[in-house]
């Protein structure tokens, strides 16, 4: 078990040796054949650029411009990320259904999951920690529009507020309004207008 | 059945919030260097076969388990990476694919090398 190093414990020398140990450990593996320099890029660049929000975005900038993509996405998520240059594994070939949940003038949905592994994170990226908090899972079942507004979602009296239980057998996401003033935007800039957080429902898209 | 070693290790880890890695923005979040490289080694080690995930998995539980059994909830202190790193180490000594010792030796030299020189 490596040592601790006495009299590097703190602030600018723990850093100096955690940096050490990671090099030092990289520096071996490479010595022995084991991994290359390119391994880890490799395995984080899955993460960076295969994975994410970015999927998703795609998938909602589509739908805003083309009719028959949305009502293919609304009815099949699956179906529909199969249309797309997605990697492997995006399309539910590990058995798991996505569903899109359509904000509308009347209808504004928002998830909540019971487990953060439920979270349809290949097309919203990973899911942030209060996601999770029992609180907030109790609290948006409860009082859906206090906690909307909380994150700065005002919504009028008028709208129903829909809650939807992302699980292991269906992930919920959030397909938003596209917001006024976009008609003239590409999809690649309509895509950058989206968030994680308006595919889950506590944020609304703006320009 | 996972079609992407990736994609199953990241759904595992979002098992409990003690657990999971940080993240920002839908994305994971490192502030340094040292943890893109030691979270890069620790699934890129498990998917060449050197170890199983579980076994990673356990050990960084344990690990985080062990901090917060020796440190206030609330200690600034705590390192997520810092916990990612130590069970790295110990599952990379416990698996064979580096020697303790040679790891030590290895650590001193960087460090010597980068420590001011005494006259």
């Amino acid at each position: 078990m490596p040592s601790n190093y006495p009299g590097f414990k703190h602030g600018a020398d723990r850093e100096a040796v955690s940096a050490a140990r990671v090099k030092a450990l990289e520096s071996l593996l490479i010595e022995k054949g084991i991994i290359t320099g390119n391994t880890v890029d490799s395995v984080l660049g899955h993460f960076e650029t295969k994975m994410g929000p970015f999927n998703g975005a795609k998938l909602v900038a589509r739908a805003w411009v083309d009719p028959d993509f949305k009502q293919l996405l609304l009815a099949d998520c699956n179906a529909a990320c199969e249309q797309m240059d997605f990697p492997a594994g995006m399309s539910g070939a590990e058995g798991e259904h996505m569903r899109i949940a359509e904000n509308t003038p009347e209808v504004h949905n928002v998830i909540v999951c019971t487990l953060c592994s439920c979270y349809p994170w290949p097309t919203l990226g990973l899911p942030p920690y209060w996601f999770k908090d029992p609180t907030f899972r109790a609290r948006v079942a409860r009082e859906p529009r206090v906690v909307l507004s909380e994150f700065g979602v005002e919504l009028d009296d008028s709208v129903e507020i829909r809650v939807w239980d992302t699980s292991a057998q269906i992930r919920w996401w959030v397909l938003p309004m596209r917001p006024a003033g976009t008609e003239n935007m590409s999809e690649a800039e309509l895509a950058a207008l989206l968030t994680p957080e308006a595919m889950m429902g506590v944020a609304q898209v703006s320009v | 059945m996972f079609t992407k070693f990736e994609h199953f290790v990241a759904t595992s880890l979002m098992g409990s919030p003690e657990e999971a890695p940080p993240r920002r923005n839908g994305h994971l979040q490192f502030d340094r260097d040292w943890e893109k490289l030691a979270f890069g080694i620790a699934i890129a080690l498990s998917k060449q076969g050197h170890y199983e995930w579980e076994d990673f998995r356990q050990t960084l539980i344990e690990t985080i388990g062990e901090w917060e059994a020796t440190h206030d909830i609330q200690d600034p202190e705590w390192d997520y990476y810092q916990c990612w790193l130590a069970a790295l180490e110990k599952v990379a000594i416990a698996s064979g694919v580096i020697e303790d010792d040679e790891l030590e030796t290895q650590i001193k030299q960087l460090l010597d090398c980068k420590a001011p020189s005494i006259p």
